[in-house]
């Protein structure tokens, strides 16, 4: 096996090109049902479920326009930067029974960081467009960013914090936390006050996805009906098209890591399969707990709940999420110590 | 699989090199993508008038947003927060030394006490 700077290349950049197609592929599919999830709710019928392949596919046959006002390599480089920085980050995420391609080279702190480029690649656009609508837009969106990161931050490092606590090694990486090699999860290492820390953790990521994703109630950096679209106002065909395949990439790589941070389990932990129906099963049943992330924290949201303000957001994030975190942290610590879970 | 080009903190690890090496392969996926769609547009037309609900576009200095407001939202939001803290930054510096100075006393009985 040839390998460069410690690395195989013929193991990164195929698993970086399989990951990618996964990625823009299952994310299409998946917000082909979630708006499918949520017209039901609704009492609609909805788009049928390849519509969002329909949307990118007449996208990239529109015309992409460049606003005389805009900057114009910046404008058109932001969608590219966008899709390429959400692919970045499902190489670092366990899929199913399969070890993140990019496994022991970036843990989850990293992982956390990544999560803001999209966001950032989007402010930039916004800015770049020269749009009052977009400007606020940007605006709006890294105010979003600042207020979901704090209780983002407090779930993750709880997770890690208890797993370290508990003795186990690399309790940062990923594939650690997700139990892929070992079957260790952070279930099986808290007791009763843990349990009800993770619960309360678990929340807080729920709540944290639809600010990640800007989908209602966070879509304040978007606010079709008093920004017209926000960051995006001025983004038409391809560049549009690989906003859209973005959000479906990002979609799917948040649920992922919600699944590998609080929904861990595989089919083959409990039945016995054979190598390659195991990893099958995995994966199927990794994309059934994908469906049922996405629906608890993007479609019900979203069809229960009318768009927050900025400040709203700010006060929501900071301050109910922020303190229910810590609160979480705070079982946390008190199952490390006197609750009876795991402790080295 | 850790090696010698991972960065490893004792506890986080990544690695820079492989992250630049996978970002430009998926930039290059993206790129490709983008490359794939209709580049041409319309130029010198209406179509690359921004976009302003039929509204007149005002001077540029007029929605120039400033680094002043470029936080607002999160400012409003924590006004309380803001209208304390605003008022210590007095631009005296041997305030700020004597801020440092009893932080830094504090943290030091903190961690007095928790070791």
């Amino acid at each position: 096996m040839v390998m460069i700077l410690g690395v195989d290349p013929v193991l990164v950049l195929g698993g970086t090109v399989a990951v990618a197609l996964f990625g823009m592929l299952a994310g299409l599919v998946f917000m082909g049902i979630e708006r499918k999830f949520a017209a039901r709710m609704q009492a609609r019928i909805g788009p049928p479920i390849r519509q969002p392949f329909r949307d990118v596919a007449k996208l990239l046959s529109k015309d992409s326009i460049v606003p005389e006002n805009a900057i114009p390599c910046l404008f058109n480089m932001a969608p590219v930067l966008a899709l390429a920085s959400s692919i970045v980050i499902l190489l670092y995420i366990p899929l199913g029974g399969f070890l993140p391609v990019l496994a022991g080279y970036g843990d989850l702190i990293l992982v956390m960081y990544l999560l803001t480029v999209p966001a950032l690649a989007l402010v930039a656009g916004g800015f770049a467009s020269g749009s009052p609508y977009a400007t606020v837009g940007s605006q709006r969106e890294m105010v979003t960013m600042m207020s979901y990161e704090l209780p983002l931050a407090i779930a993750v490092i709880a997770i890690a914090w208890r797993l370290a606590a508990a003795g186990i090694a690399d309790p940062f990486s990923l594939a650690t936390i997700a139990g892929t090699a070992s079957g260790i999860t952070i279930w099986s290492v808290v007791g009763p006050l843990g349990i009800i820390g993770c619960v309360l953790l678990l929340i807080v990521l729920t709540w944290v996805t639809p600010a990640e994703l800007s989908r209602v109630p966070c879509d304040t950096p978007e606010a079709e009906t008093e920004l017209c679209g926000g960051l995006l106002v001025e983004y038409s065909g391809r560049n549009l098209a690989l906003f859209y395949l973005a959000q479906g990439v990002k979609t799917v790589a948040m649920a992922a890591l919600a699944v590998a941070l609080f929904l861990p389990w595989n089919i083959s932990w409990f039945v016995a399969l054979s190598p390659n129906a195991a990893l099958a099963a995995d994966f199927a049943f990794f994309l059934l707990k994908i469906l049922a992330v996405i629906f608890f924290s993007v479609s019900v949201i979203r069809v229960g709940m009318a768009r927050f303000r900025i400040t709203h957001v700010v006060s929501i994030y900071w301050g109910y999420l922020g303190g229910l975190g810590l609160l979480g942290l705070v079982f946390m610590v008190l199952d490390a110590y006197i609750g009876g879970g795991g402790v080295l | 699989m850790l090696d010698t080009y991972t960065l490893q903190t004792g506890t986080g690890f990544w690695d820079p090199v492989v992250w630049i090496v996978v970002f430009l392969v998926a930039f290059l996926i993206a790129l490709a993508i983008w490359l794939l769609g209709e580049k041409d547009y319309r130029r010198g037309t209406q179509q690359v008038k921004p976009f302003l609900s039929g509204n007149v576009e005002p001077e540029k200095a007029d929605v120039h947003m400033r680094a002043g407001n470029l936080y607002w939202g999160f400012t409003e939001a924590m006004k309380g927060y803001y209208s304390r803290l605003v008022p210590l930054h007095t631009g005296v510096l041997n305030d700020y030394v004597l801020w440092f100075l009893g932080v830094m006393a504090l943290v030091f009985v903190i961690v007095g006490v928790a070791a």
